[in-house]
């Protein structure tokens, strides 16, 4: 679900390629070439995810199995130290609550790397026969005014947190093991943090155009992998 | 009504006939693949052979019992005629198996009850059952169980170890914890335990502290722009003070939106 | 990526866009440019919902030099607040449609030739406010250059050559605070969405 800021860059780069390719001739408005990528269905805006846990005296067992099942075998995992930020635009439209969420995500261990702006939307958990959870996802990368932008533009700031962890790619699959600390009130975070749980986080997660169900069976296969270590599920965190 | 008898019993006949050349060809191809290919031959397709034959006898067993099957054992076979001669007939009915219908075979194929040594095994038994007093029966009888508990009680004693270990076991697999989990998984998906806590007010105390830590780098510096030269330096410290400014004025600017 | 000055440039009565564009076409041409594709900058822009509380506006606007880019400026009434992100950002302007509603008969765009001539980049937009012509854009990039005191005269001189006595010996006011700094794409932006704003108030006045 959160990706590690760097990992979303990736995806970023991308998506620029993709407006790149409708260059110079005639340079279409950046809305026209944006439609004909949702047209045909290339921009990644779903992301299927699988979560768990793994408690700290076994994540080195987990990242040792991990180093062997993903691509990055030679040069290890990369680690990752994100602070994120959960805001809502929140208004009442004939009696109707609104919300809409974004969250803003940037590295604290790469201080010039771009923030990361992101939408998640409802996750779906279909039935038993779909693997895992689906929900779509749009993700931005941005300057780093993009608080101050949020925060004038009405949003809320709901709550915030550090992940610190380890991120592996299997194909298009993002793997991130994480521990989640809670920011320390009015200090910078990575100051007083505050751990929230004594087990790692643990997520499997693919962005993908709509439609790419397939990627969703190879992560339940890789998921199977990793037991009895950790047990990546669909959670519907709503329900508990 | 004979006649319908006779059909009954010729159908019948025929089938379990049918069912057990049918066994007969699966024994065949078993006793094959075990000459010939016992060298490439695994268990599974060993244990699908196995079930083959198991089916054949099941619905031969089937066939015998079922009520339009007429009573076999009400019927009898009287050979009429023995010859030491070959009979070719016979022998191509049976395979060449068996090649004479002579005084020495027809008592053995013939034969309804127990074999001959088994027979007489059975009956020395008896007499022998028979003969024994009552008392040294009821002591064997005592002796036999005794036994018999005894070694219960070491399978018993066993199984239970096996299973404490076994749940031993399960516990120290323990490597992920469903309460763990779902507190992660809430925290980072609703910010459940992350949120700040209420102030008096009911409003969320001054939650974005840690939000205003001014950011690093001017606001212009984004994505894909290119390398920014070392002159940039100069300019972020003629910005830092504004930035400040700036970030005061968010902090009162939240309350507007605070619930 | 240089130092980048706007420039309006005054249509007179007997000519039209079309002409004009022609007229320095020609002009650019015979100083020894080459047409290198055409550009478009586009801007958009989005204003809050009454619900929403103060009336907030977003103008989003994208530039064909940066292609894969989204520059968004947050007017708030007392602040203004940049924001430079990936093209997804549309995606996401979309989805704020409850909340931010764009006002289509203002979307502004000024596109055109795009001419390079040594070290300078010239580009010549036809700018329309809704799809009805308003006048003509003229953008002069010194590519070598990213502080504009460095490079101002340089580019006044090259501007007057070619346009006349419309070009003032001053820079842009936008740019008078900021002679000495690093020049950046989003300055260009900020220079446009000036202009935009002047031709959608002229917009409202016919």
């Amino acid at each position: 679900m959160h990706d590690g800021g760097k990992a979303t860059r990736v995806i970023g780069i991308r998506s620029a390629e993709q407006v790149l390719t409708k260059n110079m001739t005639t340079p279409d408005s950046a809305k026209d070439s944006l439609t004909s990528a949702l047209n045909s269905n290339i921009i990644p805006n779903r992301e299927y995810l699988l979560q768990g846990s793994v408690v700290d005296q076994y994540v080195e067992v987990l990242l040792h199995r991990l180093r062997g099942l993903c691509d990055n075998v030679d040069d290890g995992a990369e680690t990752f130290y994100d602070h994120e930020m959960c805001f809502s635009l929140c208004m009442n439209s004939s009696g109707n609550p609104l919300v809409f969420p974004l969250r803003v995500r940037r590295a604290l261990d790469a201080q010039d790397a771009p923030y990361q702006l992101r939408y998640i939307g409802q996750q779906e958990l279909g039935d038993k026969n779909r693997p895992t959870i689906v929900r779509s996802s749009i993700d931005v990368a941005c300057s780093a005014s993009i608080v101050e932008f949020l925060q004038e533009l009405g949003c809320r700031l709901d709550f915030e947190y550090t992940a610190r962890g380890y991120m592996f790619r299997k194909g298009r699959m993002k793997i991130t093991v994480s521990k989640i600390c809670k920011c320390g009130g009015g200090n910078k975070p990575g100051e007083n943090i505050e751990l929230i749980s004594q087990s790692y986080l643990v997520e499997l997660s693919v962005l993908a155009p709509s439609g790419y169900d397939a990627i969703a069976e190879d992560m339940r296969v890789f998921a199977e992998q990793l037991k009895p270590l950790v047990h990546l599920e669909k959670i519907d965190y709503k329900r508990l | 009504m004979q006649q319908r008898e006779e059909k009954q019993l010729e159908s019948a006949l025929d089938s379990i006939i049918q069912r057990v050349n049918d066994l007969k060809t699966s024994i065949a191809a078993m006793i094959y693949k075990v000459e010939n290919e016992y060298e490439t031959l695994n268990w599974p397709t060993f244990l699908d052979n196995f079930a083959l034959l198991s089916g054949h006898l099941t619905s031969l067993s089937k066939i015998l019992s079922h009520d339009k099957c007429p009573v076999l054992r009400n019927l009898t076979v009287l050979p009429l005629m023995l010859s030491p001669e070959r009979d070719e007939q016979l022998a191509q009915l049976t395979e060449h198996r068996v090649t004479t219908f002579a005084h020495d075979l027809v008592p053995d194929y013939l034969r309804t009850k127990l074999e001959p040594l088994a027979e007489n095994k059975m009956m020395q038994l008896e007499h022998k059952a028979a003969t024994v007093a009552y008392e040294n029966a009821q002591k064997q009888v005592a002796a036999y169980q005794k036994v018999v508990t005894h070694i219960w009680d070491i399978v018993s004693k066993a199984r239970e170890e096996w299973d404490v270990e076994s749940s031993a076991r399960g516990n120290a697999q323990q490597h992920s914890s469903v309460s763990d989990t779902h507190l992660l998984v809430t925290a980072v998906g609703m910010g459940k335990g992350l949120k700040p806590v209420p102030n008096a007010n009911g409003q969320p105390g001054q939650p974005a502290g840690s939000m205003m830590v001014a950011p690093q780098g001017r606001p212009g510096s984004a994505s894909g722009q290119g390398q920014i030269p070392p002159a940039t330096q100069t300019m972020t410290m003629n910005k830092a003070p504004s930035a400040i400014k700036t970030n005061i004025k968010s902090a009162t600017q939240i309350h507007p939106y605070g619930r | 990526m240089g130092v980048t000055v706007l420039q309006q440039f005054p249509i007179v009565e007997q000519r039209t866009g079309p002409s004009t564009i022609e007229l320095l076409t020609k002009r650019i041409v015979a100083l020894g440019a080459t047409q290198q594709g055409q550009f478009l900058v586009d801007c958009e822009t989005y204003s809050s919902v009454p619900q929403l509380g103060a009336q907030k506006t977003v103008h989003v606007l994208h530039n064909s030099e940066q292609p894969a880019t989204v520059f968004s400026i947050l007017e708030t009434g007392s602040k203004t607040i940049p924001l430079i992100t990936d093209g997804l950002f549309d995606l996401l302007m979309m989805k704020m449609s409850n909340f931010y509603q764009s006002k289509k008969q203002t979307k502004v765009e000024s596109k055109g030739p795009r001419f390079e001539i040594g070290d300078f980049s010239v580009k010549l937009g036809s700018v329309a406010v809704s799809q009805n012509f308003k006048g003509i854009l003229v953008e002069v990039e010194y590519r070598p250059c990213i502080v504009p005191a460095m490079c101002w005269d340089l580019i006044r001189e090259f501007l007057q050559g070619f346009l006349g006595s419309s070009v003032s010996s001053t820079p842009p006011p936008y740019l008078q605070n900021k002679m000495q700094e690093v020049y950046t794409p989003n300055d260009t932006i900020q220079q446009y969405l000036e202009h935009f704003t002047v031709y959608r108030k002229s917009h409202f006045k016919m």
